[in-house]
């Protein structure tokens, strides 16, 4: 017996090293087809443009759900590869079983365990890609987080730093008496240009809301809260462009782009 | 007649948050009453032989006369748009016109014709009315008044009255070959058409709710007595003519009685309820003074009158529910008489006699009674109110003859309507 195995030893290794090379062949099909589809790791575009707050909150928020998802998802994807080598090893096992029934427990037991082992580093590596890809996701969103809200602070920032130097103006201005002409001369505008319809009585109460560019030009009127009919909302709009240019304010820092008027007829 | 305008300065200057509105607010609490510029740019008419009637000069002087519209100077447009695509708001508006309208007159065929028309709001470059109306030629003059009518109750928010009518009493000839008619003309004065014609006097004519009927007092039988006459038949009836005065009808609400003023056989006069289907007569008041002119409340429950029981005319108000005590409502002056109630019944019109003259006055029937004197002629008698209360027609005389005039229920705006003959009086303006 012992004569016969040697006489045998080539075509012993010949056959494992066959055994061998359809294994790494099935293991490379199954990675192939198992690898789970790209688009949906892909981190979708997160707008960095916040208008605020609260916009920003819910970024961050769809952000976190969005990376939790993908998780799951790498996790499912990599016990799919799992189960599918499984699958794999066990058709193997059966269709060695069946080609080579003279082959010794100890080789068939050797390939089982180089494919087992095989198929354990494929996990690991799946696992270990799924993380990093995670990771890199996580600080994605993370960065796309910082700048935003970088950007939000410095726009807060700003907008604090000119209305306080506004305010500043202002204040200084309203000591004068500037004020008060800028908003009588406006009054005497608006007042000589409004032709009162019979229904604006007492007790008509009216915002109308009013754009205007520099140099006075009015490009919009917009009645907002009012208690009169249309007539009475008509003739207010029509007020305002009948104003128009509205006159320059006595010192620059007095100009509103936006201001209510409030139409309020007393007698 | 524009009032000098005080101009009391409320205001609130608030600084906020910068992306909100109202950086600050500024009151108004006075408007300038001024007549709002109008341009009603002539409509075309690819037949204008055929059709020869000018749309947009009717609409033109309906919205002046209100008072209320400056339609501009036909000579001054020089851009004719018909259609809204065609308007060039930067040109109207530059020339100051805060509205504008265009149209068109088309055939329709045998005797058929479409008003169309559009109105814009020069501002802010708004649609807010486009409509066709379609008329043969004699009703053009009303379709044209129609169109007015829409313009003014978009743009003022009260309805327009221009289409409807006034009947009033005109006199020709010298007295003893004098002929009186009885005429229902256009609001404008135009279109007239002789309801009854008698060389006896016709007096006080009254218009039924619904618009259809008059009532008069006619002294065809040398004694007066009260007809009422279906306008369009001319059919009439005479529904008093009992011993003694019979004088100045006026229909209930829901134009199933009249009141009347009617005398004892000692020449007192009293207001009377006369049932019209019936002919049963309800005594309203009963006082040894002269009671008359009465005018009913909406409600049919309370009658305006004029009384002189307390020494001069002066107005009272009286429940049509017997044994109610007549109340007294004019105060101011020797002399307040013929109330006519506004449509919104919140203001009386009456005459009144300032500095030995007859003016029309109102007085506030929900305040504190205030009275004020609308008109400045020395004979102005005979108010009625248009049925949308924004103007009172009345009678005056000008240079000897009666003419008639209206005045804007807050006095602002007064003009006369030219008579082509005769002495002209008595005016009644029809409801809608």
């Amino acid at each position: 017996m012992m004569v016969s195995a040697r006489e045998y030893s080539w075509p012993v290794v010949f056959s494992v090293a066959l055994h061998g090379a359809i294994a790494v062949a099935l293991l490379l099909v199954t990675r192939i087809s198992f690898t789970p589809p790209r688009q949906i790791i892909q981190p979708l575009p997160i707008n960095a443009v916040v208008i605020s707050s609260q916009v920003l909150h819910a970024a961050q928020q769809a952000q976190e759900a969005q990376a939790a998802a993908r998780a799951a998802e790498s996790a499912r994807a990599a016990a799919a590869v799992e189960a599918a080598k499984t699958l794999a090893a066990e058709q193997q096992r059966a269709a060695e079983e069946q080609s080579a029934a003279a082959q010794k427990a100890a080789d068939a037991q050797r390939v089982e365990e180089a494919e087992r082992a095989a198929a354990a580093q494929r996990v690991a590596e799946a696992q270990k890609a799924a993380e990093a890809q995670k990771a890199a996701e996580a600080q994605r969103a993370a960065d796309a987080k910082r700048a935003a809200e970088q950007k939000a602070r410095a726009d807060r920032e700003a907008e604090l730093r000119r209305q306080l130097a506004e305010e500043e103006h202002v204040d200084a201005v309203e000591a004068s008496p500037k004020r008060d002409q800028y908003v009588a001369s406006l009054q005497n505008a608006i007042q000589h240009a409004w032709i009162r319809p019979p229904s604006a009585r007492v007790g008509v109460d009216c915002m109308v809301e009013v754009t205007q560019v520099p140099g006075g030009a009015v490009t919009g009127a917009r009645v907002t809260q009012c208690n009169g009919d249309a007539a009475v909302r008509q003739s207010i709009e029509n007020a305002v462009y009948r104003a128009s240019p509205l006159p320059d304010p006595p010192d620059p820092a007095l100009f509103q782009r936006n201001f209510a008027f409030r139409f309020k007829p007393n007698d | 007649m524009i009032k000098q305008l005080q101009f009391m300065a409320v205001i609130g200057f608030f600084l906020f948050c910068p992306r909100t509105w109202a950086e600050f607010v500024v009151e108004v609490t006075r408007g300038q009453e001024q007549a709002i510029p109008i341009a009603v740019v002539p409509f075309s008419s690819a037949e204008a032989a055929a059709a020869s009637f000018d749309v947009a000069q009717l609409v033109s002087n309906d919205l002046a006369r209100s008072g209320r519209f400056k339609p501009m100077d036909r000579k001054d447009i020089i851009d004719e748009p018909h259609i809204g695509a065609n308007i060039a708001f930067d040109d109207w508006r530059r020339l100051n016109n805060d509205y504008i309208v265009v149209g068109q007159l088309l055939p329709q065929g045998e005797d058929r014709f479409g008003i169309s028309f559009e109105l814009y709001n020069v501002l802010n470059h708004q649609r807010l009315l486009g409509f066709q109306i379609s008329s043969n030629r004699a009703g053009l003059r009303l379709a044209s008044h129609q169109v007015a009518d829409m313009v003014f109750e978009k743009i003022i928010g009260i309805r327009g009255a221009f289409s409807t009518h006034i009947a009033y009493i005109s006199m020709v000839g010298a007295v003893p070959h004098r002929t009186y008619r009885l005429i229902v003309a256009d609001a404008d004065g135009e279109n007239p058409h002789i309801v009854m014609q008698s060389n006896e006097p016709l007096m006080s004519p009254a218009w039924s709710p619904d618009g259809q009927s008059l009532a008069y007092v006619s002294f065809e039988d040398r004694l007066p007595s009260i007809y009422v006459q279906y306008l369009k038949t001319g059919e009439r009836h005479q529904v008093s003519a009992r011993a003694g005065v019979n004088q100045a009808p006026a229909w209930s609400p829901d134009g199933k009685k009249l009141a009347l003023t009617l005398s004892t056989r000692d020449g007192n006069l009293d207001v009377y309820v006369l049932d019209l289907a019936t002919q049963a007569l309800t005594r309203i008041t009963d006082d040894p003074g002269i009671d008359t002119e009465p005018q009913w409340s909406k409600d049919g429950r309370t009658l305006y009158f004029t009384s002189d029981r307390a020494g001069g005319p002066q107005i009272y108000s009286v429940g049509t529910s017997p044994g109610d005590r007549p109340r007294r409502l004019t105060f101011q002056g020797a002399y307040n008489a013929r109330p006519r109630l506004s449509p919104d019944e919140s203001t009386l019109a009456f005459v009144t006699q300032e500095d030995g003259a007859f003016r029309i006055a109102t007085m506030d029937l929900k305040g504190h009674n205030d009275m004020q004197v609308l008109t400045k002629g020395r004979f102005d008698v005979s108010p009625s109110y248009a049925p949308n209360g924004a103007e009172i027609i009345y009678a005056t005389r000008d240079r000897g003859r009666g003419v008639l005039a209206m005045v804007s229920s807050d006095g602002r705006v007064q003009e006369r309507l030219v008579s082509s003959e005769g002495d002209v009086q008595e005016p009644a303006w029809s409801p809608f």
